[in-house]
C-alpha cells in the first residue's frame, strides 16, 4: 500500500462563505497502481491533489484527516519536514496546464535538474547527465536542456514536465489533466509514455481527468468524484462495466462511442455550489434515479462487490 | 543574430529621437523667426566689438564704416543669415551634434568660462549625483517594501502603501520641496534651505562630505518621496501577479526552500518590468530634477536650465534641451540592452 | 464584455474612494461655476496683473482667521471712502471731509495711505490738509500737507485730474508726514524725536499710539478716530469726487495677500475653473487623438500602422519636460500653446496601449464574422472594436486630467505660464520668486499647492473607483 487516505477534509474561506472542496475523501493505492480520479470541473479533484501535497492556499480553514504514504503519517509532519522529505522525493506532480508550469526566465534543463541539486545535493554536471537521461527516456532531444519554455511546443513542454516529475523516482506521481491541452495524436503518445513508465518503474499514479474514457485507458482503479466526495470507487473494470452510481452511469453514457448509433446523453443541471451544497446527497437535484430520502439524508457507503464502493441510497438501508 | 538586429533597430529609433528633436527645435526656431533674431543679435554684437577695436586705428569715419560693413557681410554669409532658415538647418544640426554649443549669456563656470560646453561639464555631475542617489534609494525602498507587502495583500500596511502611492502621484515634487524648506529650514531650522555646500564650504574632506550630505538631505528626500510611491506599488503588483502563477506552485511542489522560490521564481520573473520602470524613472528624473534643483538651488543642469529661462538665454536653452534629449536617449538605450539580458522571452 | 450600466454604477459606488472622489469633483465644479459666473473674463489682465488695483491692500499679510491662533488682536484692514463734502465758504473756500473709524488692536497698522479721485479745478491748484483726531482727544494737526501740482503749460481750465488713477499718497513714504509727527510728539509729549527717527521706527506707532513712562510707543490707542480732510480751493467751482483713507491691516481676507497686496482668496478661486479647463481639454484632446490613431493603426495594420507606430514610438521617447519648456519658451506663453504641447506629448502613450488592445480584439471571431458579412472597416472599428476598448480609454482619460493639471502647474512654476490666466502654479511661482518661503509666508505657499493636490487626488480616486468596473477581475461583488 503506497498511499492510504482516510477522511481527508479541505475547506477554504471565501467571500461567500466556507467552501468544502474536499469533504471527506478516502482511498488506497497500491504500489505500481494507477488510480484514475474522474469528475467534472469544480468537483474538487485539483483541491485533492493540493491537499495531498500540502500546497495549500492561504485561505484554508480546515485541513484534517489521515494521509499515510508508505506507512508514514503525513499530517503529522511539520512544514519543513514535508518540504525536505516528501515533496518531489516521495510525491511529485504534473500540474494542469504545462503551459504555465515552467519558469519563463530560466532554462528548462536547469529547472528540471533543480530537485537533484536541492534535494540530493548533486553536482551540476552529474545532475545534467541525469536530466539528459530522462529526456531521452521521454523522447526529448538533448538540446531541449538549453531551451527556454516559450521555445517549446505544447507536447514538448508536457514531456519536460513529466520528465521533471520522474527525476527523483518517487513512489507516487500525481498527474492533473496531463493531456487536456494537447492534440489527440500527441495525447496518444503521452499516454503511451505514461503507461510504459508505469510498468518500468513500478510507479503509483493518481491520474486526474474529466475524461472517463481516457482514465480507463491507464487506470487500474478508478474513483469518481462529485461535490467534494468520492461517490464511486472500484477497479476500472468494475466502474466502466458495472457502474453503480447514477452519476457514473451518466458520465459513461455521455461519452460518444465510435461504433454506436446512440446519441450521447448529457447530464442536466450544473455542478453543486460547494459553499452551500444541496441537502442530503449532493447529486440528488440532477439524479435520474432520485428518491425521497435522497434530499433528506446523506447517503450511506455501500460495498456492492469486493473492492467496489459506492455512496448512494440505491444500495443502502432505507432506515438507519 | 536576430537579437543584434533588434537592438540595432531600437538604437536607430532612439537615434531618430535625437534627430527629430533637433529638427523640431530648429524648425520651430526658424519658423517663428527666432533664429533670425538670435543670429542678428549675435552678429551685431560681434560687429560692435570689431568696430570698437578698429576705431583706435582708423580715423576716417567713411573708411571705418566700409570696413565694418564688409566684416558684417562676411559674418552674415558665415552664419547663413542671407539664406532662408531651412537652408541653415543642416549646418545648425551639424554644429549641435559636434557639441559646438556656443556661449551662455549670463552664466559662468567656477573658473569663469562662459562656454556652454564647460558649463554643462561642470553642472552635469552634480545633477547626476543628486538623481542617482535618489533613484537608488527609491529603488531600494520600492523593491524591499514592495516585495514585503506583496506577501500580505489586503493588510493594513498594504493598503497604507496603496494610498501612499496614489497620494505621491498627485503631489507635485517641487511643491513638496518647498514645503520641506518651509518646515525644516524655516520653522525647525535644522536643515539648510538650499545650495550644495555652505558658503564658504569646508576645505577638509570629511567635513566637506558631511556638509554635502547635510545639504543633500532635503532635495534627496523630496525626490525619494515622489519616486518611491509608484515603485513600491509597482513592485507589489508585479510580485503579486507573479506569485499567483502556476510555476510558482510547481516550484513549491518540488520542495524548493521558500527563499529560493522567492528569488528565482517570483522576483527573477517579476524583475523585468520593474527594472524597466526604474530605468525609465531614472531617465525621467533627469527632467524632474529641473524642478527640484530650482527649488533647492542645487547647482546642477536643472538650475542652469532655470537660469536660462529667467535670463531668456535662447542659446543655452537650445543647447540644454539637446543635451537632455541625448542623455535621456542614452539611458533608454542602456535600458533596452539590459532588458534583453533580463528577459529571454523578449522577441520583437 | 457583459456589464450593464447599473452594475457598473453599483460597483463604482461601492468603494469609499469613489465616493470621496465624486464628492470633491462636485465641489470643484460648484466652485468653478460660481467663479465663472461672478468673475469678469479678463480677470487676469485687467485685475490680477494690474498693481494699481491692489494698491490699497496690505502687502504679504496672513489671513484674518490666523487671529484665532494668537492672543494678540490683529489690526483689521480698513478702506474708508467718502464723498460727503461740506463746503466751507467763509474766508478761504475749502471742501471738508470727515472720516470716522474705529481702531481696536494690540498692534499697529501696517501702513496708512490717502487717496483722492476726480479733481476738477479752474484756477490755482488746491492744497490738501489731513488732520487726525484721536480717541484720547489729542489731535495731530496737518499730519499731511500736499499741494496739487500745477497743470502743464498750454492746458486750459477746467483742469481735470485723477479720474483714471487717483492721487495716492503712501504715508510711510512721505518725509513731510515724518516731520509733522516729529512736531506732534514734541509738543504733545515733549519727546525729542527727529523725523528720521520716526521714519526708521515706523510712523504708525506715532500716529496711533501714546508713549508710556519710558517713552516707548508699545500699545496703540484704541477707540474712535476721526480723519479730517480739507481741500483748500481757489475757485468756487472746484470739485472733488471722493477721498479715501486706508488703514493697513496686519491681516486680510480669507487667504491673506501676496507682496503685491493681491487678495489670494480671489486668485485661488479663479484657479478652479482654469485648472478644470486645462485638465479636461487636454485629456479630451489627448484621448481623442490617441484612441483614434490607436484603433485605426491597430485594426488597419499595414503601412498606416507602421507609420503610426514609428511616430508614436519616437514621440514617446522624447524627454517631456525639457522639450515642453523649449516649445513654450519659443512659441509663447499662451494657454493654447501649453495645451497643444501637452496633447502633442500625451497621445503616443495612449495610442500604443490602445493599439495592443485592438490587436487582440481583432482576433475575435465576431470580427471575422462581421468582415464576412461585408461590413466596412470604419463600421467595424466604430461598432465592434471601439466598445471593447472604450472603458479602458475612459479610465485613461480620467487619469490624464490630473497629469495635465500637474504639468501646467510645473510649467507655471518655472515661469512659463500664461500670464493672462492666473493659475495656482503661477501663484506659487510668484511666491517662490519673491522669496516667500524664506520669509515664512506660509499662507501663500501652502494653499495653492494643497489645492493642486486635492484636485489631482479627486481624479485619482475616481479612476481607482472605476478600475474594478473596467477590469472585471478586480470586482468586489460577484
Amino acid at each position: 500500500m503506497v498511499l492510504k487516505i482516510e477522511e481527508l477534509h479541505l475547506h477554504y474561506v471565501t467571500m461567500r462563505g466556507m467552501l468544502k472542496a474536499v469533504d471527506g475523501i478516502s482511498l488506497e493505492i497500491g504500489s505500481g497502481e494507477a488510480l484514475g480520479l474522474v469528475g467534472e470541473s469544480g468537483c474538487g479533484k485539483t483541491s485533492m491533489s493540493l491537499g495531498i501535497t500540502r500546497l495549500l492556499p492561504s485561505n484554508v480553514s480546515e485541513y484534517k484527516g489521515s494521509i499515510e504514504l508508505e506507512g508514514r503519517e503525513l499530517m503529522k509532519l511539520s512544514k519543513e519536514e514535508f518540504r525536505s522529505d516528501i515533496n518531489w522525493k516521495k510525491i511529485s506532480m504534473v500540474f494542469q496546464g504545462a503551459m504555465n508550469s515552467l519558469n519563463p526566465v530560466i532554462r528548462v534543463g536547469i529547472q528540471v535538474a533543480e530537485p537533484l541539486v536541492v534535494h540530493e545535493k548533486m553536482r551540476k554536471q552529474e545532475a545534467k547527465e541525469r536530466v539528459l537521461e530522462i529526456f531521452e527516456r521521454v523522447g526529448l532531444p538533448p538540446e531541449t536542456f538549453d531551451r527556454y519554455a516559450h521555445e517549446l511546443s505544447g507536447g514538448m513542454k508536457q514531456r519536460v514536465v513529466i520528465a521533471m516529475a520522474l527525476l527523483l523516482n518517487p513512489p507516487l506521481i500525481i498527474l492533473d489533466e496531463p493531456t487536456s491541452a494537447l492534440d489527440v495524436s500527441i495525447q496518444a503518445q503521452v499516454m503511451n509514455l505514461l503507461k510504459q513508465l508505469k510498468k518500468e518503474r513500478n510507479m503509483a499514479m493518481i491520474f486526474i481527468t474529466h475524461d472517463i474514457a481516457l482514465s480507463s485507458d491507464i487506470s487500474d482503479k478508478m474513483a469518481v468524484m462529485y461535490g467534494g466526495r468520492i461517490v464511486e470507487f472500484g477497479t476500472s473494470e468494475q466502474v466502466i462495466n458495472d457502474p453503480r452510481h447514477p452519476y457514473t452511469q451518466k458520465l459513461l453514457a455521455s461519452t460518444p462511442l465510435l461504433r454506436s448509433y446512440n446519441e450521447p446523453e448529457f447530464i442536466p443541471g450544473a455542478p453543486p455550489d460547494l459553499v452551500s451544497p444541496p441537502t442530503g446527497c449532493n447529486y440528488h437535484p440532477r439524479c435520474h434515479m432520485v428518491m425521497d430520502v435522497c434530499s433528506r439524508k446523506d447517503p450511506p457507503t455501500a460495498y456492492p462487490e469486493e473492492g467496489q464502493r459506492v455512496e448512494c441510497w440505491l444500495y443502502g438501508e432505507e432506515n438507519e | 543574430m536576430r537579437l543584434g538586429r533588434n537592438l540595432l533597430v531600437r538604437g536607430f529609433t532612439l537615434l531618430m529621437v535625437v534627430v527629430v528633436t533637433l529638427l523640431l527645435m530648429n524648425v520651430v526656431l526658424g519658423a517663428t523667426g527666432f533664429s533670425d533674431r538670435m543670429l542678428n543679435a549675435l552678429i551685431n554684437d560681434q560687429v560692435r566689438i570689431y568696430r570698437q577695436g578698429l576705431v583706435q586705428t582708423i580715423q576716417d569715419p567713411t573708411e571705418l564704416q566700409r570696413i565694418v560693413n564688409n566684416y558684417k557681410d562676411v559674418l552674415i554669409e558665415a552664419y547663413g543669415l542671407d539664406k532662408p532658415w531651412p537652408m541653415r538647418l543642416p549646418q545648425m544640426i551639424w554644429r549641435v551634434m559636434t557639441f559646438d554649443l556656443g556661449k551662455a549669456k549670463n552664466a559662468q563656470t567656477f573658473k569663469g568660462s562662459t562656454e556652454i560646453y564647460d558649463l554643462i561639464a561642470e553642472r552635469l555631475p552634480k545633477s547626476i549625483l543628486l538623481i542617482t542617489t535618489s533613484v537608488g534609494i527609491s529603488a531600494l525602498l520600492g523593491l524591499t517594501i514592495g516585495t514585503k507587502i506583496a506577501t500580505m495583500p489586503g493588510s493594513k500596511i498594504d493598503r497604507f502603501f496603496s494610498n501612499y502611492s496614489a497620494f505621491s502621484y498627485a503631489l507635485p515634487t517641487w511643491w513638496t520641496g518647498i514645503l520641506f524648506i518651509l518646515i525644516f529650514a524655516q520653522y525647525l531650522r535644522i536643515l539648510p534651505p538650499g545650495g550644495m555646500y555652505s558658503a564658504p564650504p569646508p576645505t577638509e574632506a570629511i567635513p566637506r562630505f558631511l556638509d554635502l550630505l547635510f545639504h543633500a538631505i532635503l532635495p534627496i528626500s523630496t525626490l525619494v518621496l515622489a519616486l518611491s510611491g509608484s515603485w513600491i506599488y509597482l513592485t507589489r503588483t508585479m510580485v503579486l501577479n507573479t506569485a499567483q502563477q502556476d510555476f510558482v506552485n510547481v516550484a513549491r511542489a518540488k520542495g524548493l526552500p521558500e527563499n529560493l522560490v522567492m528569488r528565482r521564481y517570483i522576483i527573477r520573473v517579476a524583475a523585468p518590468p520593474i527594472i524597466t520602470n526604474i530605468i525609465l524613472g531614472l531617465a525621467g528624473s533627469l527632467s524632474g530634477a529641473i524642478l527640484t534643483e530650482t527649488v533647492f538651488g542645487w547647482p546642477g543642469m536643472g538650475l542652469l536650465y532655470w537660469n536660462a529661462i529667467v535670463t531668456v538665454d535662447e542659446g543655452l536653452i537650445i543647447a540644454l534641451t539637446f543635451v537632455y534629449t541625448l542623455i535621456y536617449v542614452i539611458a533608454r538605450m542602456i535600458l533596452e540592452v539590459l532588458y534583453v539580458f533580463l528577459d529571454p522571452r523578449v522577441e520583437y | 464584455m457583459g456589464f450593464n450600466a447599473k452594475d457598473a454604477l453599483n460597483e463604482f459606488w461601492s468603494s469609499r474612494v469613489s465616493k470621496l472622489g465624486v464628492f470633491f469633483m462636485v465641489t470643484l465644479f460648484a466652485i468653478s461655476f460660481y467663479v465663472l459666473v461672478s468673475y469678469p473674463s479678463n480677470f487676469g489682465t485687467s485685475y490680477w496683473n494690474r498693481p494699481q488695483h491692489w494698491a490699497d491692500y496690505p502687502k504679504a499679510v496672513p489671513p484674518t482667521w490666523t487671529q484665532m491662533l494668537t492672543s494678540d488682536k490683529k489690526a483689521q484692514h480698513q478702506i474708508l471712502v467718502t464723498d460727503e463734502v461740506y463746503v466751507r465758504d467763509k474766508g478761504i473756500r475749502a471742501l471738508e471731509y470727515s472720516i470716522r473709524f474705529n481702531y481696536k488692536a494690540d498692534e499697529y497698522p501696517k501702513f496708512t495711505s490717502f487717496s483722492l479721485s476726480e479733481l476738477t479745478f479752474y484756477d490755482d491748484p488746491p492744497f490738501v490738509y489731513l488732520t487726525l483726531e484721536r480717541p484720547d482727544g489729542t489731535v495731530i494737526e496737518d499730519l499731511l500737507f500736499h499741494s496739487i501740482p500745477y497743470p502743464s503749460p498750454g492746458d486750459e481750465p477746467p483742469f481735470v485730474k485723477y479720474v483714471e488713477s487717483p492721487l495716492r499718497i503712501y504715508l510711510p513714504g512721505s518725509s513731510e508726514v515724518n516731520s509733522a509727527l516729529s512736531r506732534f510728539v514734541r509738543s504733545e509729549y515733549e519727546l525729542g524725536l527727529t523725523p528720521l527717527d520716526i521714519g526708521n521706527s515706523g510712523q504708525e506707532q506715532y500716529i496711533f499710539g501714546t508713549p508710556d513712562s519710558e517713552g516707548n510707543f508699545d500699545q496703540p490707542l484704541t477707540g474712535s478716530y476721526t480723519m479730517k480732510i480739507r481741500v483748500e480751493t481757489f475757485h468756487e467751482d472746484d470739485t472733488v469726487g471722493s477721498v479715501k483713507f486706508v488703514v493697513g491691516g496686519t491681516v486680510f481676507g480669507y487667504m491673506g495677500t501676496d507682496t503685491l497686496g493681491r487678495d489670494l482668496a480671489v486668485g485661488l478661486l479663479f484657479g478652479f475653473p482654469v485648472a478644470l479647463f486645462i485638465g479636461f481639454i487636454t485629456s479630451t484632446l489627448t484621448t481623442i487623438v490617441g484612441s483614434v490613431l490607436g484603433i485605426w493603426g491597430g485594426y488597419v495594420g499595414g503601412r498606416t500602422d507602421d507609420v503610426i507606430q514609428r511616430v508614436s514610438d519616437i514621440l514617446n521617447n522624447l524627454p517631456q519636460l525639457p522639450i515642453l519648456i523649449f516649445l513654450v519658451f519659443i512659441l509663447g506663453q499662451n494657454i493654447w500653446n501649453i495645451i497643444l504641447v501637452l496633447v502633442f506629448f500625451g497621445w503616443p502613450g495612449l495610442t500604443i496601449l490602445v493599439r495592443s488592445m485592438v490587436l487582440q480584439a481583432k482576433e475575435e471571431q465576431f470580427i471575422e464574422a462581421s468582415v464576412a458579412i461585408g461590413a466596412s472597416r470604419s463600421w467595424i472599428m466604430a461598432r465592434h472594436i471601439f466598445p471593447q476598448v472604450a472603458p479602458f480609454i475612459f479610465t485613461q482619460m480620467i487619469f490624464y486630467t490630473p497629469s495635465a493639471i500637474l504639468a501646467e502647474a510645473a510649467l507655471s512654476f518655472l515661469g512659463l505660464g500664461d500670464p493672462s490666466l492666473p493659475t495656482w502654479g503661477q501663484i506659487l511661482e510668484r511666491g517662490f520668486q519673491t522669496g516667500a518661503i524664506y520669509l515664512g509666508y506660509w499662507w501663500w505657499i501652502i494653499p495653492p499647492g494643497l489645492l493642486i493636490v486635492i484636485t489631482a487626488l479627486c481624479f485619482v480616486f475616481i479612476a481607482q473607483g472605476l478600475e474594478p468596473v473596467v477590469n472585471p477581475r478586480l470586482r468586489r461583488r460577484r
